[in-house]
């Protein structure tokens, strides 16, 4: 804002009245006082005024185009500011004095976003798992043993069915740093799980719907996949890095934003455990295809788990498993060249398990 | 229109006083503004971003001033104070205050 003293005169035939004058970007704000002694104020837009320098008589003429009013200000400055706030007004948006500032801020914005980006999906969860790398497998089992102490309390377990797949898992001779220990709880979830450092926990429920010794070693090594490779640490590892990097950086934030900020972390996560689920189909595969089981163990324990979740399945995006027709899919593509032999041992120790 | 803090105009008496005007801008720097000035804190240096605000909001306050001073048919304001205030929660946001009194010289 630039403010003058000015002489307005209302048309051709009036006397000159001495006024103040506040010019602004889009205008200019005319204020005097009449013969009768009543203040005016009028407001000119910058684009129904001419404005031109007198030499003649030394002063900027700011003349209103619609209503021919007329505005003397002394010197040639204020003709100047006027022009220039015109031509500034004239430009196109990308081009105001305004919009290069806008602009740079706005590329700076997006830079820090991207930058953000990158330390939420790439860093933080690199970082977690290097640091998840680090804890010996002593420490996983007893977080996994803490973590089965407190579900058991409310499980029934099957022993004779715990130490029969004990056995069956030490047949299939898979070697490990880690101690499996299968447990088998009674409840009609159609499910099984893996904990970090061993243990294995498999519902009844999904063992009574197995028909042949293959789903068995199929069930049992992917599980193991989720052990050997420690995906359950790393998981932990990962959301721990992700809620601590989000509460960094949004700490002062209210309830309602941190509660959008956690959900759109829980997807983040499920689509990193669905990364793992298909680890552990595919390392699980070729355990079966190094020992000569059949692979169909694996189509068949998907139908069961499909039989099982459906009416209820949620759209693939959502679902922390893979969607088991994906599955199917790509397993099938993988076992093509799968060479099978019987494995007496093996269907010894299903037929006792299957027994009433 | 004159606008200044000193008392009197050198040359041109007051021929008449309008009374006292004030006029305020509140202002909130955003958001980001606020992350990087907190980053310049940590650096050290001038911080450009609350000036800019600091800038904008004491123009809007005189320009506020300007417009109540015409509007009582004054041509000038003598006397003019700022006040400058940290206002809301955690001292968020802005506030400038003009004060002066609106004359005819």
């Amino acid at each position: 804002m630039r403010n003058y003293f000015g002489t307005y005169t209302a048309s051709r035939q009036a006397d000159p009245i001495t006024a103040s004058v506040l010019v602004f970007d889009q205008s200019i704000s005319i204020g005097y006082r009449d013969e009768s002694g009543t203040n005016h104020t009028a407001r000119w837009e910058m684009s129904q005024l001419t404005a031109q320098f007198e030499a003649s008589s030394g002063s900027s003429l700011l003349r209103n185009t619609s209503s021919g009013e007329e505005l003397r200000i002394t010197g040639p400055e204020a003709a100047t500011l006027v022009k220039e706030m015109q031509e500034e007004i004239a430009k196109p948006w990308y081009r105001k004095k305004s919009a290069s500032h806008k602009g740079r801020v706005f590329l700076f914005f997006a830079g820090l976003m991207l930058v953000l980006a990158l330390l939420y999906f790439l860093f933080v969860p690199m970082l977690s798992e290097k640091v998840a790398d680090t804890v010996e497998p002593e420490t996983e089992r007893q977080l996994g043993d803490a973590v089965w102490e407190s579900m058991a309390q409310s499980m029934t377990e099957d022993t004779s069915a715990s130490r029969l797949l004990n056995d069956f898992f030490s047949t299939m001779n898979i070697e490990s740093s880690y101690r499996i220990r299968i447990s088998v709880v009674k409840d009609n979830v159609v499910n099984a799980f893996a904990l970090p450092g061993g243990r294995i926990v498999v519902y009844s429920a999904l063992l009574d719907r197995m028909q042949s010794y293959p789903e068995l070693a199929a069930l049992l090594s992917h599980e193991f996949t989720h052990v050997n490779n420690r995906h359950a640490t790393k998981s932990i590892f990962r959301r721990l890095g992700s809620k601590v990097f989000i509460s960094l950086l949004f700490g002062k934030m209210g309830s309602v934003t941190s509660v959008l900020v956690n959900h759109a972390d829980d997807l983040k996560s499920l689509t990193y455990s669905r990364k793992l689920e298909k680890e552990a189909d595919l390392e699980g595969l070729s355990i079966l295809t190094n020992r000569n089981i059949d692979p169909k163990g694996f189509t068949d324990l998907f139908r069961h788990l499909k039989a099982a979740t459906s009416g209820s399945a949620l759209p693939e995006f959502l679902a922390s498993h893979p969607d088991i027709d994906n599955r199917l899919a790509y397993i099938k593509e993988m076992s093509k060249q799968a060479r099978v032999e019987p494995h007496a041992d093996l269907t010894a120790i299903f037929e006792q398990l299957k027994k009433p | 229109m004159l606008i200044t803090t000193t008392n009197v105009v050198e040359g041109r008496p007051v021929q008449e006083y309008l009374g006292v005007i004030n006029a305020q801008s509140i202002i909130g720097a955003n958001i980001f503004k606020d992350i990087f000035a907190g980053l310049r804190d940590v650096f050290g240096g001038r911080s450009k971003t609350y000036e800019r605000v600091l800038e904008q909001a004491k123009e809007d306050a005189l320009r506020e001033l300007a417009e109540k001073a015409q509007a009582l048919g004054a041509n000038g304001v003598i006397g003019v104070d700022l006040d400058f205030e940290t206002i809301g929660s955690g001292g968020s946001m802005l506030m400038v205050i003009a004060t002066g009194t609106a004359v005819r010289i």
